[in-house]
Formats: C-alpha cells, sequence, structure tokens
C-alpha cells in the first residue's frame, strides 16, 4: 500500500499553505512531518484526511484516486493537537464511536475497544466520561478511538504540545511502542511535530515543511547528519543550530580576525570563498584553550547549562553537560568542536558535512 | 465588617420578595380556606371546602386541565421540531443567512393579542381570508366553531406565535456548540444524518431540555390567544384551566374557589414539570 501526492497545492489567501507538495509514503513506515507553527504541517495532514479540498493536486492511494472520496468515507484515523472527543459519551462509547458508524458487530467492538484501551494504558477507565479524565487521558483516548478503527492511515497532527513537560516525555516513549508494535505495520502513519527531538526519537522518514514547501525528505539519520539547507538545520534541531559567516581560505577558516581556526578533514576541496558556517549547540562548550566570547545569558535545564554567547557579530549558543552558574558579560573561553562543523553556501544549501564530506 | 450588618444589606431585598411573593402566596393560602365571593367577602374559615368541592364536583376543571395539557404539549412539541429544523437550517452558511435569522423571528416580535385578533379574523368562518380561499375548493372548514378544529386553530396560532422563541434559543446553543467533536465525527466515518443523530442531539440535549421546560411553562399558562380566539368554546372546547380560573375568580367572584384552583394547579404543574424535566432527562440526555 503506497500513498502517494502529486503536486498539491493550496493557496486560499496571499500566501501558499501547501507548496506543490509531493511525495510517496509507504505501508509500515512512520512519516514526521515537521516544521515551525504555520509551516502547512496541519494543513497537510487535513488535505490527507479530506476536511481540506486542495486547489490543485491529487492523492492517490493503491492506484486509486484517494482525494475524490468524502472525508466520512476515508480510511483515515486522525488525532489532533487539542484533546477532541465527543464530550457527551464515556470513554467506551468514545472508542467505539467510529466502529458503530462502520455498523460492526457488538461483540467486536467489545474486543475492538477493550484491546485498543488496553494498548493506550486505560484499562478499567472505559465507563468514566470524558470530563473526569485528564489532559494526557483524554488525548489516549483520542489515540484508542484512532487506533481501534484500523484505519489505512493514521494521522497524528502534534498530538503532544498540549501536554506537560513530563507528560509528554511518557506518552512520547508509549506513543513511540505502540506505533512500532501495531499502528505501523498495517497503516501509513504521519505525525507531526515542532519538535525535533520528537521527530528524532521517533525514526522513521522525515519530511521537513516549511512555508507549504518540503525542503527535505530522508530518514531522521539522514535529516540530522545531513540537513540539506540552512533553513533545515534551524527546524530540525533544539536549540537551532548555530549559523554564523566565514570565510575559507588556505586551509583555514576565518570567521574575524581573532577566531581563525584549520579547516576539519571533511571541508578537503571545498573551494574558497565566502560561506554561511553551522555548528551544534553541543559541539561548542568552554575550554581553556579557545576564542574569547562574553555570557549574555545562560540557563539551566535539567542537568544541563545553556549559554549564550557574543563575539563581535557572532553569537551562538553553547551547550555544557553540567549545571553552572555565569554572571551577564562574565569573558569565557569557547571551544568548538569542528570536527561538526557544516558549511552552507551563501544561499543557504549544504556543502559539507561531517557525516557526508563534500555534497 | 460587622457580621451581622450583612444582613442589613440583604433586607431591602427580602422586603421586596416579602411584598411581591410571599405575601400574595400566603394570602392566597388563606384564601383558597375561605368563602369569599361577591356575596359574602371576607375571610371567614371554612376548612377544606373549597378542596373538597375541587375534587369530587367540578369536573369541567378537571377537563380543562387535560385539554391543557393536550394543547401545551403539542404546542411545544411542534414549537421544538419547527424551530429547531429552522435553526438547523440557519446555522450553516446558507444564502441570505441573517436574512432568514430576522425573518423567523418576525412573530415574537408582534404583539401577541393583537396578532390573535389578525388570526381571527383570518380564519373568521364567513368573513375571513382563510375560508374565503378554501371555498374556492368547496370548503368551509369551522375554524373557530367545531370542537376539533377550535383546538387545531389554538395550536396553529401559538405555534406560530412562539416558535420564533424557541429557535431562538436552540439557534443560540447550536452556536455554542464545540467545534472539535464534529471534526472527529467525520474523520470516524459519520455523514451528516449520523452526526446529526450522535452529535448535535446529544450535545444540544440539556439545551434543548431547558427550552421544551421554559416553553412548558409558558404554554400551560396559555390564557390569551383562548381569551382572544374563542373564548373557551365552542362551549368548552378550548377551556384551559388558567381560563376556567379566570372565569371562576374575575367574572363569577368566587374568590375562595378560584384561590383553592390556582393552588391545586400551581401544585399539580410543580409536580409535572418536575417529573416531566426528569422523563427528558432520561430519554434525551442519557438515552443519546
Amino acid at each position: 500500500m503506497s500513498l502517494i501526492a502529486s503536486n498539491l497545492s493550496l493557496k486560499p489567501d496571499e500566501q501558499y499553505h501547501l507548496d506543490d507538495i509531493c511525495f510517496e509514503m509507504l505501508q509500515g513506515q512512520i512519516y514526521t512531518i515537521i516544521g515551525r507553527t504555520l509551516s502547512g504541517k496541519t494543513t497537510l495532514l487535513k488535505t490527507i484526511a479530506g476536511l481540506i479540498a486542495p486547489d490543485s493536486g491529487g492523492l492517490v492511494l493503491d492506484g486509486n484516486d484517494f482525494g475524490s472520496i468524502p472525508v466520512w468515507k476515508r480510511e483515515v484515523a486522525m488525532v489532533y493537537q487539542q484533546f477532541i472527543n465527543y464530550p457527551h459519551l464515556t470513554v467506551y462509547e468514545n472508542v467505539a464511536f467510529p466502529l458503530k458508524q462502520r455498523g460492526t458487530q457488538k461483540a467486536e467492538i467489545h474486543n475492538r475497544v477493550m484491546n485498543a484501551l488496553s494498548q493506550v494504558g486505560l484499562e478499567g477507565f472505559q465507563s468514566r466520561k470524558i470530563q473526569a479524565l485528564s489532559g494526557g487521558q483524554q488525548q489516549r483516548v483520542a489515540l484508542a478511538r484512532s487506533l481501534v478503527k484500523e484505519a489505512k492511515i493514521l494521522l497524528l497532527d502534534e498530538p503532544l504540545v498540549n501536554l506537560d513537560y513530563k507528560l509528554r516525555e511518557q506518552l512520547r516513549e508509549e506513543f513511540k511502542s505502540i506505533f512500532n508494535t501495531k499502528a505501523s505495520a498495517d497503516s501509513i502513519l504521519i505525525y507531526s511535530s515542532t519538535d525535533p527531538v520528537e521527530a528524532m526519537q521517533l525514526g522513521g522518514q522525515i519530511l521537513v515543511m516549511d512555508e507549504g514547501r518540503i525542503l527535505q525528505q530522508a530518514s531522521a539519520k539522514e535529516v540530522y547528519e545531513n540537513p540539506n539547507s540552512t533553513k533545515v538545520s534551524q527546524i530540525t534541531n533544539d536549540p537551532a543550530m548555530n549559523l554564523f559567516e566565514g570565510m575559507v581560505g588556505e586551509g583555514k577558516i576565518i570567521l574575524s580576525p581573532e577566531i581563525q581556526f584549520d579547516s576539519p578533514t571533511h571541508f578537503k576541496g571545498l573551494p574558497e570563498g565566502t560561506y554561511t558556517f553551522g555548528l551544534r549547540a553541543v559541539a561548542i562548550t568552554l575550554g581553556e584553550i579557545g576564542f574569547p566570547f562574553a555570557i549574555e545569558l545562560s540557563e539551566i535545564s535539567g542537568s544541563e547549562t545553556f549559554l549564550h554567547l557574543k563575539h563581535n557579530e557572532i553569537n551562538l549558543v553553547g551547550l555544557l553537560d553540567s549545571v553552572q552558574s555565569f554572571s551577564i558579560g562574565e569573558k569565557v573561553t569557547v571551544k568548538f568542536d569542528i570536527s561538526h562543523l557544516y558549511a552552507f553556501s551563501t544561499d543557504g544549501s549544504l556543502k559539507s558535512s561531517p557525516y557526508g564530506g563534500l555534497m | 465588617m460587622n457580621f451581622k450588618h450583612k444582613y442589613l444589606f440583604l433586607l431591602p431585598g427580602l422586603l421586596v420578595l416579602l411584598g411581591i411573593l410571599i405575601f400574595p402566596i400566603g394570602f392566597t393560602v388563606r384564601l383558597s380556606f375561605s368563602s369569599w365571593d361577591s356575596f359574602y367577602p371576607g375571610l371567614d374559615f371554612i376548612g377544606l371546602d373549597n378542596y373538597i368541592r375541587l375534587f369530587t364536583d367540578d369536573m369541567r376543571f378537571w377537563e380543562a386541565f387535560g385539554r391543557l395539557s393536550l394543547l401545551s404539549l403539542t404546542t411545544v412539541f411542534l414549537q421544538y421540531v419547527i424551530g429547531f429544523s429552522l435553526a438547523l437550517m440557519v446555522w450553516k452558511q446558507i444564502v441570505f443567512q441573517r436574512f432568514f435569522r430576522v425573518l423567523f423571528l418576525i412573530p415574537m416580535m408582534t404583539t401577541p393579542v393583537i396578532m390573535t385578533v389578525v388570526w381571527r379574523t383570518f380564519f373568521h368562518e364567513s368573513l375571513g381570508p382563510a375560508n374565503d380561499f378554501l371555498s374556492l375548493f368547496g370548503m368551509q372548514p369551522l375554524w373557530l366553531s367545531s370542537e376539533i378544529l377550535s383546538k387545531f386553530t389554538v395550536i396553529l396560532v401559538e405555534v406560530w406565535q412562539w416558535t420564533p422563541f424557541m429557535f431562538l434559543l436552540l439557534l443560540a446553543g447550536l452556536l455554542s456548540l464545540p467545534k472539535e467533536p464534529y471534526l472527529a465525527a467525520s474523520i470516524d466515518g459519520a455523514g451528516p444524518v449520523r452526526t446529526f443523530v450522535y452529535v448535535t442531539f446529544p450535545l444540544m440535549a440539556p439545551i434543548s431540555i431547558g427550552a421544551i421546560i421554559i416553553r412548558l411553562i409558558e404554554a400551560s399558562k396559555i390564557m390569551d390567544t383562548v381569551y382572544v380566539l374563542t373564548s373557551g368554546g365552542p362551549g368548552t372546547a378550548t377551556e384551559t384551566s388558567s381560563f376556567y380560573i379566570f372565569i371562576k375568580g374575575l367574572r363569577e367572584f368566587q374568590f375562595g374557589y378560584s384561590a383553592a384552583l390556582s393552588l391545586t394547579y400551581l401544585v399539580i404543574m410543580i409536580i409535572s414539570f418536575t417529573i416531566i424535566a426528569k422523563i427528558l432527562t432520561k430519554l434525551m440526555v442519557r438515552g443519546s
């Protein structure tokens, strides 16, 4: 089974919400659409679900035109970022709802509902009203309702975004386990998120979206190792990859008169000239030998410390794997792990990466 | 602030309540145990005589009550069905939506008594335009002087006058419904009819019950339409409880007896509405 989108476009106002979207998705795979808010993720999912009609382009499922099927007849299930359930029904009735619409036998409904509730860890909650559940439990009900349908396409639109941090972490793990066992084997699973960590943890294929367009489609590993543009590098990293202008010349990289260092080996063969360099926060730490920067802000996050650093026009975010306190304006020596340095052309396309060498 | 002073602030409200509610009820209770009429005015205590007369020797009251039940339940049912249909029609984006929303409210904006006079003229059996038109087909229905048809006429006028109120309440309810269950229902495979049956109707149940009860309370007081349209006739064919109490109290001046009638009517109504509300809740909320 495959879902093919060809040239999907939607322009309800001045801006494209979907701009020439093309992809092929296969059964048994998890596809994560990652992008910033208003990048077109939800619009794309709603278009696949049939809630929005595109201006042009088509969707084909298993060789059949999928775009012309009315929403209630499509073989899709969807979980939204809001905890969307039927407030007047019990947990059991909520999960049974899609099966009742299909006229499924009572006994089968019971078995499938109980099975779905057990998958999402809600055994014993079947007779509760939705309002009596916490946000996380409500979202589990929505997930159970989508799983019970055993739809060909399962759409999850930022399902964890409205949950608190702890619950998000917990549910992310549970979702991953559910997807990797049953759901994804029988269906195409499409998950949208703004969170790069979530996208990378789910694995599978990643589609990076911005301004209604797909910027890169590849495996999670490939997108992490070789983001094909500065935009992708920003969208798929948290904190966003540090980008700074510099020159390559005579085997050296020159960022400023004070910040110059030897080119890393994976830059070998890179023509001399001006580039945008990229370095993840994790590759920027403090050391004995390095470059002079001033602390603009330090943020403690769990057991790590993010440092916002400034040197003339260069602004960077570094990461320490310990909790440390700094005062604003404090001078520090910053060490770059240049074996993880990326080079992008000035128009933003990837030229050299630590994992793939020259592009 | 001293705790006792709080009651001082409650005093104006309590005095108003005492004057307009508690005293009249208390007085009516006392009146119902008296023989006060136009010949013997005064609060002479006669015990339960009025109540005994009502329960043993006044079939006309109970017939009027049965008629009232029929008229009010039928009119409110029709108002609910028509009002809900109209509200559903203008709930979604349709052409001239605002125009229709205002149009459907016009009957409610008119003066009930004047409109009933207009309806009486319309259904006048020899001069009215209804029979003028129907005579072209050889028909001359007795809109106001047939025992059965006169009830139909009262129902029709009541439905015309008060369906807009039901429409307004139900439209407000529909507009306040959450959008999310509809997104879920469409994805879950429910078409338009099933979405109405499984989502709209159950979500509207609490609002529907409120609207029905409000209209039932209003409809059970039906007086002006009957008074102007048929004066309770022909005979007592359209006479309702409130109209009968009005006759006993303000035409025959049997104040003591009409007070007993009013109190009995009030108690029956309170019990009836409690039972109706419970039945509706069971049928509409739990059933759905």
